[in-house]
């Protein structure tokens, strides 16, 4: 299997596996998590991309002292087997609650405009099956499933063509209109949409070139920021400020726009594109997962992934409210950017303790 | 090998345990081309559908049924009870709003109720309607293939030439829920057998308050900058009318910035074919002199008619152009509708037309 030998992305590979992460679920909802800065918003992904940009330097940073080892490695090295192996627990279902939280914000939509009159049991479960494959095919498919999404889906910005026609172009001003209580709510809310590329610190010792690991991943956070931009500005433009805050898929009512005397509903097409999006990067948080679980127990079987699969499953299906959910997921959010910092704790720890380790 | 088709298997098996999820197939489902909402008091409203009958059996093209309810959605259900299939609003074209209802300021929720249904898109058409609403779908129309598409048709921009003042869905929401710009629509008048876009109704934030005629409404289209416009009609004073088919129209809106002592200069420059005229001397026209001399009477009676239109508008405090947007664009913090009233009030304008007749057609 592909999936076992060492070092199969190339630099293309890291490029794509990045930036599909970053568009998940998340860019639908991302004009309306940054309302609070109202029209004011439609710079924020710029940015989201300097941030993105500065905080994958120190994770670059300790993966280049580790080349052979992925994070939950790291941390057992780092932090001792018992502590190592709590935190890796905790990662695996950090993920574990991220592939939750996207497939069914994904199922949500899809239940909500697509099959009102249907359970989504069967969806679900197709759509866990084909999952199960991709991730079986390991990092090498996943990262040549996110080139292919790409290329398919990119299409799609071309669906906004009428919003920009029908839109104001005025709203852009007056630049930087907000106070910091609004910017930082709009923060805190908005920069969820960017998560993703953190993923590099468990793929790193699959990349062949890894010196221009830092580059090829940069350059992907920055497509990633410009289709971002693009979602916001056209919404700034085609909406009011209310519209702004009270659409939950921004960008499905841009599509809906369109005007083809061919097609009347172009949302529905961006809508069901829209699972390869959700695919790439539900896959790849699916494998990270699924390489954590391995670290800490079997290490050699195959059975992990049927457990994270069967778990998320039970988990969309048992009949929570939607407002326990959003909890769960706001805190399993906020604990992700604890993940940001991570690498920079371990930077230090790995500081202090360099002789040891090398020993 | 194996367990790949096992897993085939068990999916196969587990679509068995699903739910019988039993599609309604597209012939058993009436599908609403026409709301119509008429007034009845505070909580109630009379809602009318059409919809189509696909049948050749059937005698009438159009399915016409009126219930009084307080919520859309109960009332589609009282509908339903009474229709013999399912009913769905995916084909809904357009949203017929009684004056009464919209001058009571009921149409923003039943609008918002729909923007929020996903079945229907945002293409749907919303105009107001003299007396009730539920009048224009009983009506017959004897020379008209089915109330549905006359409808739609009507409403719908047809050609550019043609002047539709066509709102949809999104449209209004945008006008009603933006603080810089209010929402209007086409106001339609039953006469007799036919309809007709009588006027534009305007709105001040979900109120209808009053209606121009269409020939001012063209000003502001020609203001908010369309490129295409309709045919304009200009009276000049000592007996010249003139049409001008208009080419081009360009407009370019600049503002002094100042809240206290608002000012907007507009500059309007349009291209013209002049495709009739009525002078009572016609030697006139005859040459490029006397037609620039025609231009700058044009262009005096322009900037003297959109005055008066701009001011009649803020007078009203209704801003359908988006006036205040100016203003609002160069003021940091928080922008309210109050702000926007206060504009309108001081508001002065200065009006530049430029007319440029590009050709007077082949005759001499």
């Amino acid at each position: 299997m592909r999936s076992t030998q060492k070092k199969v992305l190339t630099k293309v590979h890291v490029l794509f596996l990045v930036q599909s992460c970053l568009i998940g679920t998340g860019i639908l909802q991302l004009p309306q998590k940054l309302s609070s800065m109202g029209y004011s918003q439609a710079f924020m992904p710029i940015l989201f991309s300097i941030i993105a940009t500065i905080t994958l330097w120190p994770m670059i940073l300790l993966n280049s002292k580790f080349p052979t080892n992925n994070l939950f490695q790291i941390n057992e090295i780092l932090l001792g087997k018992i502590i190592g192996k709590f935190f890796n627990f905790l990662l695996v279902l950090l993920f574990t609650i991220i592939c939750i939280d996207s497939i069914s914000s994904y199922m949500l939509l899809i239940q909500s405009t697509a099959l009102p009159e249907q359970t989504i049991t069967l969806p679900v479960i197709c759509f866990l099956a084909l999952l199960v494959y991709l991730v079986r095919g390991g990092i090498f498919a996943i990262a040549r499933f996110s080139i292919l999404t790409f290329f398919i889906t990119i299409p799609m910005v071309l669906f906004t063509k009428w919003a920009i026609q029908k839109g104001e172009f005025s709203h852009f001003f007056p630049l930087f209109n907000f106070t910091f209580q609004e910017f930082y709510e709009a923060t805190k809310n908005g920069y969820l949409s960017f998560l993703g590329y953190e993923l590099i610190l468990f793929y790193y010792p699959f990349i062949i070139q890894q010196k221009s690991a830092f580059k090829y991943a940069t350059i992907g956070i920055w497509i990633s920021g410009v289709l971002m931009l693009i979602t916001t500005g056209v919404s700034v433009m085609y909406f009011s400020e209310w519209q702004l805050s009270n659409i939950e898929f921004a960008v499905l009512n841009i599509f809906k726009a369109g005007e083809y005397s061919f097609i009347e509903r172009i949302d529905i097409i961006g809508m069901t594109l829209w699972i390869f999006l959700v695919y790439s990067t539900v896959a790849l948080y699916l494998w990270a997962a699924n390489e954590g679980f391995k670290s800490l127990i079997l290490a050699k079987s195959q059975i992990h992934l049927y457990i994270l699969v069967i778990a998320i499953f039970i988990a969309l299906i048992i009949p929570l409210s939607q407002h326990l959910k959003e909890k769960i997921f706001t805190i399993n959010n906020y604990v992700f950017y604890l993940l940001l910092l991570w690498p920079i704790f371990l930077s230090i720890i790995y500081f202090f303790r360099k002789k040891q380790v090398q020993q | 090998m194996k367990n790949r088709l096992l897993l085939i298997f068990l999916l196969l098996f587990v679509t068995g345990c699903s739910e019988q999820e039993k599609k309604i197939p597209i012939e058993e489902v009436d599908m609403i081309g026409i709301m119509a909402f008429d007034y009845v008091d505070e909580k109630t409203k009379k809602l009318t559908v059409a919809i189509p009958q696909y049948s050749p059996d059937a005698k009438k093209d159009t399915k016409i049924f009126s219930t009084e309810t307080d919520l859309v959605s109960q009332g589609i259900v009282k509908i339903e009870a009474s229709s013999d299939r399912k009913v769905v609003l995916n084909q809904l074209r357009v949203i017929l709003v009684s004056e009464e209802f919209a001058r009571k300021g009921q149409v923003r929720t039943v609008i918002e109720h729909i923007y929020r249904n996903a079945e229907v898109g945002n293409k749907a058409l919303i105009a107001v309607v003299k007396d009730r609403a539920e009048g224009i779908l009983y009506a017959e129309y004897p020379d008209k293939p089915n109330i549905n598409f006359y409808l739609n048709d009507l409403l719908l921009p047809s050609l550019n030439t043609a002047f539709n003042p066509n709102t949809n869905i999104h449209d209004f929401i945008y006008g009603t829920t933006n603080t810089t710009k209010d929402a209007s629509a086409p106001y339609l008048e039953l006469l007799g057998d036919r309809i007709e876009i009588a006027n534009i109704a305007l709105f001040k934030d979900d109120v209808m308050v009053d209606t121009i005629p269409p020939n001012e409404a063209i000003f502001i289209q020609a203001l908010q900058g369309r490129k295409n416009l309709a045919p304009l009609v200009i009276d000049i004073p000592d007996d010249t009318k003139v049409l001008l088919n208009l080419v081009k129209s360009k407009s370019k809106i600049e503002s002094n910035k100042d809240r206290n002592y608002p000012k907007l200069t507009i500059h309007l420059e349009i291209k013209a074919t002049l495709s009739e005229y009525s002078i009572e001397d016609t030697e006139k026209l005859n040459s490029w002199k006397e037609i620039s001399d025609l231009e700058k009477s044009i262009n005096q009676q322009l900037e003297k008619d959109i005055k008066a239109f701009v001011e009649k508008l803020n007078k009203k405090q209704v801003d359908p152009i988006g006036l205040s947007e100016y203003f609002r664009k160069y003021t940091h913090g928080k922008w309210t509708r109050e702000m926007t009233d206060e504009i309108l009030d001081k508001l002065e304008v200065d009006i530049h037309v430029k007319t440029i007749i590009v050709s007077t057609g082949t005759l001499k």
